[in-house]
């Protein structure tokens, strides 16, 4: 007909717009990790900062994860074990041009102090400039100093980075790249530093995107729309092997899939019942058809990652619900007619809250709702924000929550460790559970450099009592994964995850 | 001004007003349902999970008289609202009016360009098909409309992330920042509106060109061509544009679910992340924002509405 | 009365398309009703040696990625679907036509006051009232229905409180209402054979918009809980599979697919 020809041609250009190229590679390396980026304040988000290499800390960790020295060269501590002294690399600057000193140091590590993060463990009396060195003055000995200021809270930004009011509005540091646009929560872009004090890098743009699905980054690593992708889900990492372009990578960190355990919940107060609720679970059935990583199987808290903490002796977690089943009966939980534990009239509910930022929780959530059902439990899963677990630990209201806890947030897991099971317990540690000889014992070991056997003794003796109490139930150990571009060389994962590594990388020449 | 358009826009005031208080109230009885203390939620969110204490909990309940009688806290709830108080996110800490502020340009992006893009497809595939009734590109585009109406935009944008991003590799399969980003996400939308508008134009089509007066300007010598131009085109715009007012929900709540499928910085996705986060500023603030960005577009429409068609227009 | 005879007046309108969609309705019914009495299994049960299984004798739809009977989630999720639809449309129908009948009767402060509220409603898009109602009790059924069915009785409302302002108008009412008939025998004489087909439509229009909004709701995650089986979170679950096991995949989108268009054949005019 006459005017078809027209209509063909508008529908033939829509086909064809669509068609358009879209995937020429730009030169910036794009990153995407589930993580947003709530704030430019180091306390807040401090951690994608560090780990895109815009800021950095006093104290460093090198490849095998000790300590080393970072902005701060050298440091020494005195003979009461009270003053620390941290001499400041000379020749560093700012992003800003501004030259960092002691004193600047100094102000960024106060800062750091008067905001809730790790620092508040340190019984600090006092942080100054002298000279060339931030001295640290401590109330008591903590022998976990230097470690703890590898911590991401506490990185060293340049004074103009801070509003009147003290809180971060962007954010100046030192490392390798410095911001070029920030984009709260999901955007950050980054371009080499040339005035950086250390191996320039070699990749002049980057970008961090926080995607918190887990099949969007998955996606988004096959399709090559982005160069890196950090923590993909066990599915999407058997898919991404068969992909062209893309080489996975994965390495065994500190951290473990664990539950944490509301020890005032009339039914989780007796050691006996957290007991029987880790029999039932089938851990080794969770690391091979969830995780796909049979290695995974925790037997305890600390995975073989941790050397001075794993106690390689332990023997596998047995999966035995007839045992769980005696256990609990002897608490006297009787089944009713539905086959549902109860005990004076109370039936055995508890809700299992997680997050879906870390794509394998839910998944395992609901495997513990099928293993749980079988002893009688009735478990209701609920899948929120990460924020829910500190919360309800605040405000009382959890009663169990499975969570991913990172233990090498400091070099030293000591000091993860005294955050977690101190006396009043913590956000993702214990809850409402604590033991006066553990707190004696992580005290002794954090405050005084014991000698080797004894301090190993000290380990071994409060590993024992965590995996007896179980006011944390283990699950599994966590691979970190990551897909990187064939498009990319030098890429390795930092086991402690504190770094990306950009500096490292190259555009390979093919 | 014309008294229908004040009118119109008189009772879509209205209903602005309405959408306000319907939002406030439904997030004032969400942060009551919601399980667990809710003045620990609020100062966590404020000074972070690490410095809150029963002081601080406490300091947040009698500012925000979360203690006294609910109707009294209700009646500060609203208040604020009607202030334009909408908090801090708890989540990221950031006022509101901020983050609402960059996601809203990413929803009006997406959102426009879904129309655009369903405006290109549909109208004149099916005038196409209302010339030609019976034939098989009617039959054809029936069967399609009704397909893709079946499959709710999530899935289309499913299926069409395999097949455009993984199976050929032609687009990104989320993120935004370049154009490219925005096609995918579009066309999710795109082709459930287009299958409609197409419809509809089918009909409308199909009517005008049996009309007598389309016979009778070809009679008196308009070429085809023209005819179609000066009777056909803007007859079947009417209706096009009458319907694109009804799909506006189906556009709406499309972006809430394509844009958490595609991490489209939007708004739609900003209250998924918020619902799932029981971040209650945050779902007031977006919510507020979906529903008055519907009563405007809606708005829109009815003034495309008076304007293109002059019957609607009192003497 | 011309509504309860063997082909209603709004079948016949248009046949071909709504026998099918009557067709396809009763063939999703029966898979999901009498699947539990031929294989009966537990949707929740998981067997995590017997992931991603693919269709066999014992399993005629493979299992899920944690070993889980596909057959039977998928017949679980479907009668939830049509289950929650039907539920939803008819506590929605009932009220939005009687509340239509007597704000168009009555008309004055009655007409403008529910007037009022249905434009309140209106005002927003009803999936957002949806995931708001969700988000309060998550994980529960009824906030589900209930913010379906409140979406969905305003529909009802403004189309029968149309028909009836001018049906109550009409010659043959008025001569009943002189003749003395009560309301009731009124609304079944002049109202309701008048009203019956559109409010079929709106009800199949409804269903189909009910199963979206359930899917909709299980696809991001706010609706049900696991180990609910349900469409959207069941897609939202298996998605990461896609590649190492399409079958899975597909089955909730054909599921979704089919009762949508079901639904939509049935309502038997072009699509909205």
């Amino acid at each position: 007909m006459f005017h078809s020809r027209w209509l063909r041609q508008v529908t033939v250009m829509a086909c064809l717009g669509l068609t358009a190229p879209a995937l020429a590679h730009d030169d910036s390396l794009d990153i995407v990790a589930p993580w947003e980026i709530n704030s430019p304040n180091p306390s807040r988000a401090g951690h994608v900062f560090l780990r895109m290499q815009v800021a950095e800390t006093l104290t460093d960790t090198d490849r095998k994860g000790r300590l080393s020295p970072g902005l701060a060269t050298d440091w020494q501590v005195s003979e009461d074990q009270l003053t620390w002294r941290f001499a400041i690399r000379q020749g560093v600057q700012f992003h800003d041009g501004t030259e960092l000193t002691a004193a600047l140091a100094a102000d960024a590590l106060q800062r750091a102090a008067s905001r809730p993060g790790m620092l508040d463990q340190v019984p600090i009396a006092a942080i100054e400039g002298r000279g060339n060195d931030v001295v640290i003055v401590l109330d008591s000995p903590y022998a976990l100093l230097p470690a703890l200021l590898a911590h991401s809270s506490t990185q060293i930004l340049a004074p103009a980075s801070f509003g009147a009011d003290g809180q971060a509005l962007q954010v100046i540091g030192t490392g390798p790249y410095a911001v070029t646009s920030l984009q709260t929560p999901q955007r950050l872009a980054v371009t080499r530093f040339d005035a950086y004090w250390g191996e320039p890098a070699a990749i002049e743009h980057a970008s961090y995107l926080a995607a918190p699905r887990g099949e969007t980054r998955a996606l988004m690593a096959q399709s090559g729309d982005a160069d890196i992708v950090y923590t993909l889900d066990p599915a999407s990492r058997l898919r991404l092997e068969r992909t062209a372009n893309v080489v996975l990578f994965a390495e065994p960190i500190p951290r473990t899939v664990a539950i944490k355990v509301n020890a005032a919940h009339p039914a989780l107060a007796e050691r006996e019942a957290r007991q029987a609720l880790s029999q039932a679970i089938d851990r080794r059935g969770i690391a091979t058809g969830i995780l796909r990583t049979p290695d995974a199987a925790a037997n305890q808290l600390f995975p073989p990652a941790l050397t001075a903490w794993h106690q390689p002796g332990l023997a596998e977690q047995r999966h035995d619900l007839e045992a769980a089943r005696e256990t609990l009966a002897a608490l006297g939980w009787q089944r009713n007619a539905q086959g549902m534990l109860e005990r004076d009239g109370q039936p055995f509910a508890l809700t299992l809250t997680t997050f879906a930022d870390r794509p394998e929780l839910p998944i395992v959530a609901t495997v513990l709702q099928d293993q749980w059902r079988q002893l009688g439990i009735d478990v209701s899963v609920n899948v929120g924000n990460a924020s829910e677990i500190p919360a309800g630990h605040h405000d009382g209201s959890l009663d169990l929550g499975l969570m991913a806890r990172n233990f090498g947030l400091v070099p030293d897991p000591l000091a993860t460790l005294r955050e977690d099971f101190g006396p009043q317990g913590g956000d993702w540690g214990a809850m409402n559970w604590s033991d006066p000889q553990l707190t004696e014992l992580l005290e002794t070991l954090s405050q005084t450099s014991l000698p080797p056997e004894q301090r190993q003794t000290h380990i071994a003796e409060a590993a024992t009592l965590l995996s007896q109490a179980m006011p944390v139930i283990p699950v599994a150990w966590y691979v970190q994964t990551a897909a990187v571009t064939q498009q990319v060389e030098g890429f390795s994962i930092d086991p402690l995850e504190r770094s990306y590594r950009l500096s490292d990388l190259r555009w390979s020449d093919t | 001004m014309s008294q229908a358009i004040v009118r119109l826009l008189v009772s879509r005031l209205l209903q602005a007003g309405l959408v306000a208080w319907a939002v406030g109230t439904l997030t004032f009885l969400l942060t009551r349902a919601l399980p667990g203390d809710m003045a620990y939620r609020i100062a966590a969110g404020r000074y972070g999970y690490e410095n809150v204490d029963r002081d601080a909990a406490q300091a947040v309940a009698s500012e925000l008289n979360l203690d006294s009688h609910p109707l009294s806290a209700y009646a500060h709830w609203l208040g604020d609202l009607l202030q334009g108080k909408l908090g801090h996110s708890l989540v990221s800490g950031e006022p509101v009016w901020q983050e609402l502020g960059h996601q809203l340009g990413h929803s009006l992006d997406l959102a426009l360009t879904a129309v655009v893009l369903a405006l290109l497809i549909g109208p004149p595939l099916g005038m196409l098909a209302g010339l030609r009734r019976g034939k098989a590109l009617d039959k054809a585009s029936l069967v399609a409309a009704t397909g893709l109406r079946s499959l709710p935009p999530f899935v289309i944008g499913l299926l069409l992330i395999m097949l455009f991003s993984v199976t050929l590799g032609w687009l990104p399969a989320a993120g935004h920042g370049t154009a490219a980003h925005l096609w995918l996400p579009a066309l999710s939308l795109a082709l459930g509106l287009a299958a409609v508008s197409a419809r509809v134009s089918r009909n409308a089509m199909a009517r005008v060109a049996s009309a007598p007066f389309y016979a009778f300007a070809m009679t008196k010598g308009l070429s085809p061509q023209r005819t179609f131009w000066r009777h056909g085109l803007r007859n079947v715009g009417v209706p096009v544009v009458a319907y694109l007012g009804v799909q506006l929900i189906y556009l709406i709540e499309g972006v809430v679910v394509v844009e958490s499928l595609f991490a489209w910085p939007g708004i739609g996705h900003a209250l998924v992340h918020a619902l799932v986060a029981r971040d209650v500023p945050m779902v007031q603030g977006t919510a507020l924002a979906m529903g008055l960005l519907f009563v405007a577009l809606n708005t829109l429409v009815d003034l495309a509405c008076l304007a293109i068609d002059p019957r609607r227009r009192p003497a | 009365m011309t509504t309860f005879t063997l082909t209603p007046r709004w079948l016949a309108r248009r046949p071909n398309a709504r026998y099918m969609g009557l067709v396809l309705l009763v063939l999703l019914l029966l898979f999901a009703w009498l699947t539990p009495w031929l294989f009966p299994a537990d949707p929740a049960r998981q067997n995590l040696l017997h992931t991603l299984a693919t269709p066999s004798l014992s399993e005629p739809l493979g299992t899920d990625h944690l070993g889980r009977s596909q057959l039977a989630r998928l017949a679980s999720a479907i009668r939830l679907s049509i289950g929650l639809a039907l539920l939803s449309v008819l506590s929605a129908a009932i009220p939005g036509v009687l509340l239509g009948v007597a704000a168009g009767w009555r008309g004055d402060w009655l007409d403008r006051g529910l007037g009022l509220v249905a434009d309140c409603v209106l005002a927003m898009p009803g999936l957002l009232l949806v995931f708001m109602l969700a988000a309060m009790a998550p994980g529960q059924f009824w906030s589900l229905y209930v913010g379906i069915a409140l979406v969905l009785w305003v529909e009802y409302f403004r189309v029968v409180r149309a028909a009836t302002r001018s049906l109550v108008t009409s010659p043959q009412l008025q001569a009943s209402r002189l003749l003395g008939f009560g309301k009731v025998y009124l609304f079944r004489r002049h109202l309701w054979p008048e009203l019956a087909p559109s409010v079929l439509t709106l009800a199949a229009f409804g269903a189909a918009n009910a199963v979206l909004a359930v899917a909709a709701l299980g696809f991001v995650s706010i609706g049900l809980r696991p180990p609910t089986a349900e469409l959207g979170l069941m897609m939202t679950e298996l998605l990461p599979y896609y590649q190492e096991a399409p079958w899975v995949l597909l089955q909730p989108i054909a599921a979704v697919f089919l009762l949508v268009l079901s639904f939509q054949l049935l309502a038997g005019r072009d699509p909205r």
